[in-house]
């Protein structure tokens, strides 16, 4: 058996309940492998906002970041889980990436879907970024 | 606790990465003693399914069936039981299909980033990308 111990999994988190479900998933995980999780939460910048809401607007994005995270901890915590938050700025999944990268992660746990406008029937639009592009594996929750 | 995954599906295809993929299935499989699911299918062009000469080609069948023979040998010496399914099909949809199917009790697909198509690419390779798209359970990409 060469690389298939899940030492660190990254959960990326939106808010949307997949992402819950992806998180509850990680739970299953740490359980069974005794891994360590990272949360990240990503405050999309690229998107379009006129100049003058731009401010107040990414505000209240970072708040909402820091609430999911912080409510994500709690409920682990319950669990007996320690956890790793961060809160990144950027494009979505380009910073998942460079934190999966960085922190040198053997999974990345993502829901199916996540907060996009459209409700797919498909994958969303950051999963299968994710998924086409990263470096380690990619557990896909449905 | 374990993992709730009890039936774990691999594609298999003979690619060193759907190798790596069975690893990491039986791996899961141990901790929630689950048993693994390989599947291998052997692609048949759309146009041979009427053309009766088609089913003349039984040697790559037998390669087929060599690779589940061999895949059951590395899960039995991981301890774990591994039922082989063969058949012939387009792999993307049959995969997917076979996922889907309740009748089957899929928890988990666990299938390698790239197969054997032709284009090296660094990218998900194509049946992945469909199976990932269409399959409504769990897909673990194993890179």
């Amino acid at each position: 058996m060469t690389v298939n111990n899940f030492k660190k999994i990254l959960v990326p988190l939106d808010g949307s309940r997949y992402s819950e479900k992806a998180l509850k998933r990680a739970c299953d995980f740490v359980d069974a492998f005794n891994s360590e999780i990272i949360l990240i939460y990503v405050v999309e910048k690229s998107i379009p906002i006129n100049l003058l809401d731009r401010k107040e607007y990414l505000g209240m994005l970072r708040k909402f970041g820091t609430k999911i995270l912080d409510k994500s901890k709690t409920t682990l915590s319950k669990k007996g889980i320690s956890a790793k938050i961060f809160l990144k700025e950027g494009n979505i999944a380009n910073e998942i990436e460079k934190v999966a990268k960085k922190e040198k992660c053997d999974l990345i746990i993502v829901g199916n879907k996540g907060l996009g406008s459209v409700t797919r029937l498909l994958l969303g639009s950051v999963s299968n970024k994710i998924s086409q592009s990263s470096s380690c594996s990619v557990l896909i929750v449905k | 606790m374990a993992i709730k995954t009890k039936k774990i599906l691999v594609p298999l295809d003979g690619s060193k990465n759907s190798i790596r993929g069975l690893d990491m299935a039986i791996h899961l499989a141990r901790q929630s003693q689950g048993t693994v699911t390989a599947l291998s299918v052997k692609t048949v062009p759309g146009i041979y399914a009427i053309h009766p000469l088609g089913f003349l080609d039984f040697n790559s069948m037998t390669e087929v069936k060599k690779l589940l023979a061999d895949a059951k040998l590395r899960a039995a010496k991981k301890g774990i039981q591994l039922i082989g399914k063969a058949i012939a099909g387009d792999p993307g949809y049959d995969i997917a299909r076979f996922a889907n199917n309740s009748k089957n009790g899929i928890d988990l697909v666990v299938i390698g980033a790239r197969g054997r198509g032709s284009t090296k690419e660094i990218f998900l390779g194509s049946v992945s990308n469909y199976v990932l798209h269409k399959s409504k359970k769990p897909v673990l990409v194993v890179k």
